[in-house]
Parts: C-alpha cells; sequence; structure tokens
C-alpha cells in the first residue's frame, strides 16, 4: 500500500504544520491521550441528526457511539477553545421535511453552533438548502449524494455545507477502477430504487466503458426501500447469465441480497461480485460467516485501514467504550467533531464565518487517514480501500483481503464538473 | 424465454406462500373475532426475534426455534386477547384500531429496547441451505420447503376448522357469537383460543423468515401492509381468498418485476384498487 501507510508522530505533525500553518498546541493533541485543563465557559453545541427509528435505525446508534466517544475525548483533552463540547441527537427519520425541523430546532432554541449527520441524499440536499438562512455549518457524515458537494457547494456557492464522508465516487468510480482489471464483459445490475442505487450504476458504466469498451451491461433490476425478498431482482437478472454483478444495496438490504443470492447459486456461477457498501461493519457482522469469500467490497471508512498507529489505537478505544468495532458511520461522526474543533482552533472563534474560512482547505489525521477539505466543493478528500471478503480466526465475521486503494485523486471527480 | 417465465413464477410462488403464511392468521382472527388485528404484524415481528435468539443465543438448531418461538409468541397473543382485545369486541371498529396499532409502537419500542435497534440475522440452516437444478438452474430448496409449508398449512386449516369439534364451534361462534354462547360454547375462552392459534401462525411466518431475511424493529410494518392487502384481495375474513390473494400478489410481484419494472411499488395496490372496484366484497368475500 506504499504511500498509505504509517504516519509516524513525526510525519502527523509535520502534516498538520504544513496544512494549517502555526497550529494551537491544543489541535496537535492525540485523541484520548492528553489530560488538559477541565473546559469551562458557554458551551460549543453540535446539533446532531440521523436515523434513530425504523429498519436503519442502528445506523443512527452507530453515528451516536462515534460521535459520543468524541466529545468525552475532547473535553478530557480541554474542549474546544478551552469551552466544554456538547450535543445532542435528534431522529431524522429519513424524511427532509422532519430534517428541515430539526436543523431549525437545533439553531433556533438548542443554540447549536454547528449541524452535524444526516444519513441519506435526499435529507442532505433539504437541509443543506436551508443552512444560508440558519447561517451555521452542516458537517454531513454520511449522505453521499455528488449535487451536495458539486451542485450546491461549488455551482450555487452554498458555502455553509461540509461533508467529511465519501461521497458516491466511491460507489461507483472508484469500483469500475478496480473492476477494470477483471476478466468480465457482461455486468448487471440488481440496486436500490432511489437516487443513489441510479447514480452508482451510472458512474460505474460510464467509468468501466472508458477502460474497457469490450464490456456489455445486460441487465438491470431496481428493488424499492425495504426489500426483503430478492428473489425475483436475482432470478431476473441471473436469466441474462452476467458474469459480474455490481450491487449499491446496503444495510440489511445488502444481507438480505447475498443471503438469497446465495440460495439461487449465484456465486457459483458469476466471476465476480462487487459492492461499494459490502464492507460496512453492520453488513460483514450481519452476513458472519454466511458471507461467501472472494466478493470485491468496500465501504466508507473499514476499521482496519489504514495501518496507522491513530487508526489502531482509535478502535481500541472504541473498541473498549462500545464493547464492537467502529462502524463507518461512528468514525465519520467521531472526526466530524475533531475536525470542528481543529477548525475553531485554527479560527480561534466558533463564528460560523471564520470557521468556515479555517475548514477550507484544512488537513486533518483522523482514523480513516489523511482527510482535506477541497476549497472549491467542501469534500473532504481521503480514500477507502477495496478487498476481497476473506476469513480471518481472529475475528467471528469477514474482512477484507487483497486490499487495494485507488488514490483519491483519481477517482474523485474534479471541479468544474463539467465531464 | 418460456423457461425463464416459468422460473419467475416459481420464485413468484414462493413468494406467495410465504405470504399466505404469514397473513392466514391475520384472516382467521378477522374471520372469527371480526378484530382488524393490526398488532399481527408485531407478533409476526416476535416470532423472528424469539426465533433469531433460540439460534444466535440459546444457540439451538433452526428447528427448535421454529417450533418454540411461535409457541411463546402464542401466549403472548393469548394475553394481549384475554386483558385488551376482549374489551373492545363491542365498540367502534375504530377503537380495535387504536389499540391493536398502539400495540405494534409498543412492540417496535420493547424489541429495539430489548435487541438494539440494528438489524440482525441468523445463519441459514445445513439442511435449507442448498439448491436444486429446475429448467436449468438452481433454485432453493428453502424455496421449495416454503412452497410445500404453504399447501399443507391451508390442508391444515381446512381440516381443522371443517372437521373438528373445535373447529365446528369456532365456525359457530364467528357465525351468531350469542347463539353459540346461549347453547353453551364458552366464547369468551374460545376465542382466545382462536386468538393464540392466529398468533401462533403469524410467528411462524417470522421465525420462518430469519434464515434469508433481517430481523429488525422496523419489520412488522413491512409484513402487515402486505398482509392487509391479501386479506382485501380475497376477501376479509376468508382464508379461502387470502390463499388466492397471496398467490396473485405473489405472482404479480414476480412478473411485474420482469415486464413492468416502473411500477413495482405500486403492483400490490393496483391489483387492490382493481379489486376493490370491480368486486368491493373482495374475491371470496359475501357482501353484506
Amino acid at each position: 500500500m506504499g504511500k498509505h501507510s504509517r504516519f509516524n508522530r513525526r510525519e502527523f505533525l509535520g502534516a498538520m504544520a504544513a496544512a494549517g500553518g502555526g497550529m494551537l498546541a491544543a489541535g496537535l493533541v492525540r485523541p484520548g491521550e492528553i489530560r488538559a485543563a477541565k473546559p469551562s465557559g458557554k458551551p460549543v453545541k453540535i446539533g446532531h441528526q440521523c436515523v434513530l427509528s425504523g429498519v436503519l435505525g442502528g445506523y443512527g446508534q452507530f453515528m451516536q457511539m462515534g460521535a459520543t466517544l468524541a466529545a468525552e475525548e475532547i473535553n478530557a483533552a480541554g474542549g474546544i477553545l478551552g469551552r466544554p463540547l456538547e450535543f445532542e441527537f435528534r431522529d431524522s427519520q429519513v424524511k427532509p421535511a422532519v430534517a428541515v425541523k430539526n436543523a431549525r430546532y437545533f439553531v433556533d432554541k438548542y443554540g447549536a453552533d454547528f449541524h452535524a449527520g444526516i444519513d441519506s441524499s435526499g435529507v442532505a440536499l433539504a437541509v443543506g438548502k436551508i443552512m444560508p438562512q440558519l447561517k451555521k455549518i452542516l458537517m454531513v457524515t454520511h449522505g453521499a449524494t455528488e449535487k451536495y458537494n458539486e451542485q450546491l457547494v461549488y455551482k450555487e456557492g452554498n458555502k455553509y455545507l461540509f461533508r467529511i464522508s465519501v461521497p458516491v465516487y466511491q460507489d461507483g468510480i472508484a469500483s469500475a477502477m478496480i473492476a477494470k482489471d477483471f476478466p468480465v464483459k457482461r455486468w448487471a445490475n440488481i440496486g436500490p430504487k432511489y437516487e443513489y442505487g441510479y447514480t452508482s450504476w451510472q458512474m460505474f458504466k460510464d467509468t468501466l466503458k472508458k477502460f474497457r469498451p469490450d464490456v456489455e451491461f445486460v441487465e438491470e433490476s431496481w428493488a424499492p426501500f425495504g426489500t426483503t425478498d430478492f428473489g425475483p431482482h436475482i432470478s431476473k437478472v441471473m436469466a441474462a447469465n452476467p458474469e459480474g454483478i455490481f450491487t449499491t444495496e446496503w444495510a440489511g438490504e445488502a444481507v438480505a441480497l447475498v443471503k438469497q443470492a446465495k440460495l439461487f447459486g449465484v456465486f457459483g456461477k458469476i466471476k465476480e461480485w462487487v459492492n461499494p457498501m459490502g464492507g460496512a461493519m453492520d453488513v460483514l457482522e450481519g452476513l458472519g460467516k454466511d458471507y461467501p469469500e472472494g466478493l470485491w467490497v468496500s465501504s466508507r471508512y473499514w476499521f482496519l485501514y489504514p495501518p496507522t498507529n491513530i487508526n489502531e489505537s482509535f478502535v481500541q478505544r472504541f473498541h473498549k467504550r462500545w464493547g464492537r468495532y467502529p462502524h463507518y458511520s461512528s468514525e465519520t461522526s467521531y472526526s466530524a467533531y475533531w475536525a470542528l474543533k481543529q477548525a475553531s482552533e485554527l479560527a480561534g472563534s466558533t463564528e460560523t464565518e471564520k470557521v468556515i474560512k479555517a475548514l477550507e482547505g484544512m488537513t486533518m489525521i483522523s482514523p480513516a487517514g489523511r482527510r482535506w477539505f477541497r476549497k472549491e466543493d467542501h469534500q473532504a478528500v481521503y480514500e477507502v480501500p477495496w478487498g476481497r471478503t476473506k476469513a480471518d480466526p481472529k475475528y467471528p465475521f469477514r474482512i477484507l483481503g487483497d486490499l487495494r486503494a485507488v488514490p483519491a485523486e483519481l477517482y474523485y471527480r474534479h471541479p468544474p464538473f463539467d465531464a | 424465454m418460456f423457461e425463464q417465465l416459468l422460473f419467475q413464477g416459481l420464485v413468484g410462488l414462493s413468494l406467495a406462500m410465504y405470504l399466505w403464511l404469514v397473513s392466514a392468521g391475520l384472516t382467521l382472527i378477522f374471520g372469527v373475532l371480526g378484530v382488524l388485528n393490526f398488532a399481527h404484524g408485531s407478533l409476526y415481528m416476535l416470532g423472528a426475534y424469539f426465533g433469531y435468539s433460540a439460534v444466535r443465543v440459546l444457540g439451538v438448531s433452526f428447528w427448535v426455534g421454529l417450533a418454540v418461538a411461535p409457541l411463546l409468541v402464542a401466549l403472548v397473543g393469548g394475553f394481549i386477547e384475554r386483558f385488551f382485545i376482549r374489551r373492545v369486541y363491542h365498540i367502534d371498529v375504530a377503537y380495535q384500531l387504536l389499540l391493536t396499532f398502539a400495540f405494534i409502537l409498543i412492540f417496535a419500542d420493547l424489541v429495539k429496547w430489548y435487541w438494539g435497534p440494528i438489524y440482525q440475522s441468523a445463519p441459514v440452516p445445513a439442511g435449507l441451505s442448498g439448491a436444486l437444478p429446475i429448467l436449468g438452474r438452481p433454485f432453493p430448496v428453502y424455496n421449495l420447503f416454503v412452497m410445500a409449508l404453504g399447501p399443507l398449512a391451508a390442508l391444515g386449516l381446512w381440516l381443522l376448522l371443517e372437521k373438528t369439534w373445535w373447529g365446528r364451534t369456532v365456525r359457530a361462534a364467528a357465525g351468531d357469537r350469542e347463539m353459540a354462547g346461549a347453547i353453551g360454547v364458552n366464547v369468551p375462552q374460545l376465542f382466545t383460543g382462536v386468538f393464540m392459534f392466529g398468533s401462533w401462525l403469524g410467528a411462524v411466518g417470522g421465525a420462518l423468515g430469519i434464515p434469508i431475511r433481517t430481523v429488525s424493529p422496523g419489520m412488522a410494518e413491512d409484513y402487515i401492509i402486505q398482509a392487509f392487502a391479501v386479506a382485501v384481495i380475497g376477501g376479509l375474513g376468508n382464508l379461502k381468498g387470502a390463499f388466492i390473494g397471496s398467490v396473485l400478489i405473489g405472482l404479480v410481484n414476480a412478473y411485474g418485476h420482469l415486464y413492468a419494472p416502473v411500477f413495482e411499488l405500486a403492483f400490490m395496490y393496483i391489483l387492490m384498487a382493481a379489486i376493490l372496484i370491480l368486486r368491493p366484497q373482495g374475491i371470496f368475500g359475501t357482501s353484506q
């Protein structure tokens, strides 16, 4: 993995210095290591919303775990600008109207300095559009639509919006850069029947076609949100004799799809299975030993990558605190809080305008590796590896083997986003 | 092409038989007790959670879970009928809906509190994990098992209701509960029994699904809507209708994905609307 490997403390400091110039000592505190003066004064508040009910309720809990750990560590390290960090969670119910109300509540009633979270693309766009009225920063930790950074931030100049998690480029473009080397000519798709599914499949096709003019896309089947029986989709797609299947089903639907595909003998017939969300901790744990080996999967952060001290120590502390390994939503929420701390301390203030300036172009060292916030579209740039599912005696679930990381610079789309 | 059509039909039939198993209890309870039991979705969910716990926590086999979990859920159903539903038989149907809907919310929160908000899943049992070649393609043994269980359950229900003393008293009480009471049938006790039996059926569906589905606090709503559609299409309270309704929904779903994927979400509702327009009482329902 060459250049993505370990940062030692010196490189870490160097990267910080190069990025931020004269940083405050507080900004350099390694998470969870140094006990600083007890924070005091008016608290810095983060309003956080995510899905906390229904079939996806677990995703909200993953965020709460990461956010809680971050806040505990930040407060133990002296808070933000010496002030204590507080946060509150609300359920977005994955409904744009509810989420917009939550955002208003956070700013008008709770007195939030920052807003964070959000699971779905639709919700991210709806809340994103009202942030200029509320004049607070929104740090998205999950919703992946490229319209958020390309349209809202870059084209419409909505400067309040940032995203710390990977955009759909990970799902649609990086996946094709992995798949281009497969001896597969006939691809099919089983995808979620909404924006995310359509966009990722389109990006996958467009990218793959550039590298491999010889591939064909033979069938597609779209499963609505909440599908429990994938039989009709599997049967339809397999009738076209694909050699490779691409899917962006995620969470419980990814689990049900893999189990049912296995029963239909799919993995014995096709050569490759590619799922950008198949490496998420909930899917790995949900499938356990039922997860066939050798499938290509990724995620938005995977707990054993990068193999840095910072990440290993984060995973250890997380496991000690919650008794489980961090989900990607836990890591992005955790890092979102540390990013807001670092930016506030660079700015010397929690005032929105000043923190926006500090975040633009800011580099941070996080468990997921080095992230930097692109000035033009406020998107954090970092890469998440791909790998083949494989058994490991140390874990009761599959981990990723044959790791391959496409450098973020190569698979992220770049301003002016015309191509 | 023709083979693809048949294969897709088989997949649709396996969906249908699963749906039938889940909705039979709902239909039975409505047919006999006259209560539209929203909580049936929760009992289905509890069946899945108990089955999951049996397999994952107690470490017993899927089959033991499938045998035991529905019995426990029947007890829960008996408790609900005895202490809550019994009180609303005589009042407006709106109160019955409110009460049973309240149970959906209560059970969703209880389940979230005890098992957590994260979905769970159980491994596929060895005996059901393979596939058999049908029409030259692998078809899951699990689906074949469900397809066999559906008609068996239908036959069992028919025998129970038509050929046994208990079934005859149930039908008598369903027809006229006061008259049944007057000739010495203990109607309240009988109703508790029917409710427990209906709960058991729903829970069998839940426990049966855990190897290939996920178990989550939101799953009650998933199936209750489909089960209601089945009941409406077939004729509320009519078991034969529920069986046919399930087959229709299963096939429409399977072929819909193939030929009209754009309207996928609407298939079930279009079918329901068509039946309501052409035959408002449902296929086997009797007009009142």
